[in-house]
C-alpha cells in the first residue's frame, strides 16, 4: 500500500550497496551525519578524560569522598549550633529567658499536652492522665536539668515516653526542657519517686 | 514508483534533488545541507501562523495570570505544590501524573490514527518556535530563500558579518526569553525577576539551568532544526506503528498528477513539475514520492501547489490531506479496529482520570505510631500512642476536625479535643493517645480516624489498629494480683487476730 516500502535499492541511484542480502532485503551504505559521528567521537573522548580524571589522576573526588565531605560539613553545622546538654546552669538560664520558654511552650502545647496536660500536672491533676506530674518536686527519672533533658531526648520506652530528640532536634528539645524548668526553682529539693 | 534521480557513474558530493533513498539534508560526505524553504502563502500557512502564535502567547501568558494568588500554572518544586488554574495538587498526588501522561498518550494515539502527523506540523514546540519565531527572524534579516542562499554563498563582508551577528543575537535573545519564562513555571515570575537582578552565585543551579537550556534552544533552532524531527524524535518513528492506509496524511495525487509535464505537453497530468512543493518543504523532501518519514505534515506543499493550480485554473488539491486509500482511488474508512480500539482506550483512560482527579482532597493526613513499643500496659489500662500528620494542600487556612470512630466502650481519647487550624499549605503533627481500661479490654481492635473540614465539604478516613496483649494474659495477671492482694490481706488479718 505504502509506495516507498516497495521501493527496491538500485545500483544506478549512485549510492553504494552493502554486499549482503537477507530475506531479499539489501541496504545502502550511506554515511552517517557528521554531527552524529561527532557526538560518538565526543563521547569516546569524554570517557577517556573521565576515566583518567577519576581512576588515574584522581583529580575528581570519588562519590564516597563527596559523601564524607558532605557528612562532615553537616556535622560541623550541628556542632556549631549545638549546646552542652550536661550543663545545668545553662538550662536554668534558658528557663528564665522568655524567648526559650515561649518557644518551648509552643512545642509542649502541640505535642506533650496529650499526656502531661496543659497544666503540666499530668496524673497529679487527673489520675487517668498518661504522663506524670512535671511541676511537683518528685521525679521518676531524675530532676536535674541534664537528667530531664536525657529523659525527653531519649524517652522512656517502657512507659511510652517517645524519644523526642530525633523528632524535634536538639534546639526544640532544649526549649521544652527550659519550659518545664520555668515551673521550678534552682536549688529546690528533689525527691526520687518510684512509680507504682 | 519512479526514482527521478539521473543515472550517474559516481556518487554526487551533495544531493539537492530529494530522493526516497537518502536524507536530503545530509550530503554524501556526511556534511549538512541547509534547507532554505521558500516563502509560501495560503490558507494552511495563515491558519498555522495564527495557531502557532496563539500557542506561543498561551505559553508566555500563563505565568502572568494569577489564580487564587498563584500563577495559573505554577509547578512549585521547592514547596512540592503544583497549581493548575486554581487547582492545587501536592507532592502526595504525584500518582495522578500517571493519568495525565497516559491520557496525553492515548489522545495522541487516537488523533494520530485518524489524522496522522497533525501534532508535528501544528502543535509541536519544535515546529511552532522554529516556524513562527526563528524562521520569522531569519526571513526578516536575511530575506527570502534565494537571498538567504546567496548570502550563505557570498564571501564574508562586513555587511554579511553584521547581518549574521544581528541574526544570532536575535536568536539568543529569543532563546533566553523562552527559557526564563520556562523557569517561571517552576519558581514564579517575581522570583525569576529577583534572581535576574541578583548575583548568579546566590542561585547557581537556576542560573546554570537557564543558560544551558537557552544554549540548547539556540543550537537547536539556529542550526539543528529539522535534524531533530528526522533523526532524534521518537514520535516520528512511532507514527508508522500508529497510522495505516486510512489515516489522513499529506500526499500527492499520482493518478491526477502523473505523468508530469510542463504546461502544454500533450497527455501530461496535472503536475507541471514546477517543483514549488519541493522548494517550500522545511525538511527537504519531495512529497510526490509519497509518504515519507521526514514529512512533519506542515501543509506548506499543499498551499504551494494550490497556488500554482489556482493560477492555471486547474482544480486545487493535487497535493492535499487525504488517506493513502483515497489517493489510490478507494474510500477512507474512519471506523476501523484501530481507531475504535484507540478511542475506547482513550475513553476508559479519560473516565478513570476523571474519577482520579475528582477524588483528590484538599487535605491529607497520616496516622503513625510514636516511637517506642507498639502498646503499653499500665496498672489499670492498655494504651496506644499515635502521631497524626495533617497536611493542608490549599492556599487558604483550613480548620480540620479529627475524630475516631468505631472504638469500643471504655476508650479514652487524648488529643484533638477541638478542631485544629492548619495554615495555608501548612502541615502539623499532633499526638493522638487512646487508652482503654482493663475491664473493657477484649483484645486488639480496628477503628477509623476521620478528618473533616468545618463546613463538611470533604472527609478523609484511615483504618488504624489498636494493638494490645492477649486479653487472657491480662486476666491472668489481674487474678494473680488479686490473689496476692488477698493473701497479703489474710496475712495481715491473721497477724492482728
Amino acid at each position: 500500500m505504502n509506495p516507498p516500502s516497495s521501493h527496491q535499492p538500485t545500483e544506478d541511484s549512485g549510492i553504494p550497496l552493502r554486499p549482503h542480502t537477507y530475506d531479499g532485503i539489501q541496504e545502502y551504505d550511506q554515511r552517517l551525519p557528521n554531527w552524529w559521528l561527532y557526538t560518538l567521537y565526543g563521547a569516546i573522548a569524554f570517557s577517556i578524560v573521565f576515566w583518567f580524571a577519576y581512576m588515574i589522576a584522581r583529580v575528581m573526588p570519588t562519590d564516597a569522598a563527596r559523601v564524607e565531605a558532605e557528612m562532615s560539613r553537616l556535622a560541623a553545622i550541628r556542632l556549631a549550633s549545638s549546646i552542652d546538654v550536661t550543663n545545668d546552669a545553662l538550662f536554668w538560664d534558658m528557663s528564665r529567658n522568655p524567648v526559650f520558654t515561649e518557644a518551648g511552650k509552643q512545642t509542649f502545647t502541640s505535642l506533650c499536652v496529650a499526656c502531661h496536660l496543659p497544666s503540666l500536672k499530668g496524673k497529679g491533676e487527673n489520675p487517668t492522665a498518661v504522663g506524670p506530674n512535671l511541676v511537683d518536686q518528685a521525679w521518676i527519672h531524675g530532676g536535674t536539668p541534664k537528667e530531664i533533658y536525657a529523659t525527653v531526648s531519649k524517652g522512656v520506652l517502657a512507659k511510652g515516653m517517645p524519644t523526642w530528640e530525633p523528632v524535634l532536634g536538639q534546639k526544640k528539645t532544649a526549649e521544652v526542657v527550659a519550659y518545664v524548668l520555668s515551673h521550678h526553682q534552682q536549688g529546690e529539693p528533689i525527691t526520687i519517686e518510684v512509680p507504682k | 514508483m519512479t526514482v527521478d534521480s539521473p543515472v550517474q557513474p559516481k556518487p554526487r558530493p551533495v544531493r539537492h534533488v530529494p530522493t526516497v533513498d537518502s536524507v536530503t539534508t545530509i550530503n554524501t560526505d556526511g556534511s549538512r545541507h541547509d534547507i532554505h524553504p521558500a516563502d509560501v502563502h495560503g490558507r494552511f500557512t495563515t491558519a498555522r501562523r495564527w495557531s502557532g502564535w496563539g500557542l506561543i502567547a498561551f505559553y508566555l501568558v500563563l505565568p502572568w495570570i494569577p489564580v487564587n494568588g498563584y500563577p495559573a500554572v505554577f509547578l512549585d518544586i521547592a514547596e512540592g505544590r503544583f497549581h493548575f488554574f486554581g487547582y492545587t495538587l501536592a507532592a502526595q498526588d504525584t500518582w495522578l501524573l500517571f493519568f495525565g501522561v497516559s491520557g496525553l498518550g492515548f489522545a495522541l494515539f487516537f488523533l494520530t490514527a485518524l489524522f496522522g502527523r497533525l501534532w508535528c506540523g501544528w502543535a509541536c514546540p519544535q515546529t511552532v518556535y522554529l516556524e513562527h519565531v526563528y524562521r520569522v527572524i531569519e526571513r526578516w534579516i536575511d530575506g527570502d530563500a534565494p537571498a538567504r542562499r546567496a548570502l550563505t554563498a557570498a564571501p564574508l563582508t562586513p555587511g554579511k558579518a553584521a547581518k549574521r551577528v544581528f541574526k544570532h543575537a536575535c536568536y539568543i535573545v529569543a532563546s533566553l526569553l523562552i527559557t526564563h519564562l520556562f523557569l517561571s513555571y517552576f519558581v514564579s515570575l517575581p522570583e525569576v525577576w529577583h534572581m535576574m537582578r541578583s548575583d548568579p552565585g546566590e542561585h547557581w543551579a537556576a542560573f546554570v539551568f537557564v543558560f544551558t537550556a537557552a544554549g540548547i534552544l539556540y543550537f537547536n533552532f539556529a542550526w539543528f532544526r529539522e535534524q531533530l524531527c528526522i533523526v532524534i524524535c521518537p514520535y516520528g518513528r512511532l507514527q508508522s506503528a500508529l497510522t495505516d492506509e486510512h489515516s489522513l496524511n499529506i500526499g500527492y495525487d499520482q493518478k491526477r498528477g502523473e505523468p508530469r509535464g510542463k504546461l502544454g505537453t500533450p497527455d501530461a497530468g496535472a503536475c507541471v513539475a514546477c517543483s514549488r512543493c519541493v522548494q517550500v518543504c522545511p525538511t527537504g523532501i519531495d512529497i510526490r514520492h509519497g509518504l515519507q518519514l521526514e514529512c512533519i505534515g506542515c501543509a506548506a506543499c499543499i498551499d504551494a501547489c494550490d497556488e500554482v493550480m489556482a493560477k492555471l485554473t486547474r482544480p486545487l488539491g493535487l497535493i492535499r490531506y487525504d488517506s493513502l486509500v483515497k489517493f489510490a482511488g478507494g474510500r477512507t474508512r474512519w471506523l476501523r479496529p484501530r481507531t475504535v480500539t484507540y478511542g475506547i482506550l482513550l475513553l476508559i483512560g479519560a473516565t478513570v482520570a476523571g474519577f482520579a482527579f475528582s477524588s483528590v482532597k484538599p487535605a491529607s493526613f497520616l496516622v503513625y505510631r510514636m516511637s517506642g513499643a507498639a502498646y503499653f500496659v499500665g496498672h489499670d489500662d492498655v494504651r496506644n500512642q499515635f502521631l497524626v500528620r495533617l497536611v493542608n494542600k490549599r492556599s487558604v487556612p483550613a480548620v480540620l476536625k479529627v475524630q475516631t470512630h468505631g472504638v469500643p466502650d471504655g476508650v479514652k481519647q487524648t488529643g484533638f479535643d477541638a478542631p485544629v487550624t492548619i495554615p495555608a499549605l501548612g502541615e502539623q503533627v499532633s499526638p493522638l493517645v487512646l487508652t482503654i481500661d482493663r475491664k473493657h479490654y477484649t483484645g486488639p481492635f480496628h477503628f477509623t480516624v476521620e478528618v473533616e473540614d468545618e463546613a463538611d465539604t470533604f472527609e478523609l478516613k484511615r483504618a488504624v489498629e489498636f494493638m494490645g496483649p492477649e486479653p487472657r494474659l491480662l486476666r491472668e495477671e489481674e487474678e494473680e494480683r488479686e490473689h496476692a492482694a488477698r493473701e497479703k490481706e489474710d496475712h495481715a488479718n491473721g497477724k492482728t487476730h
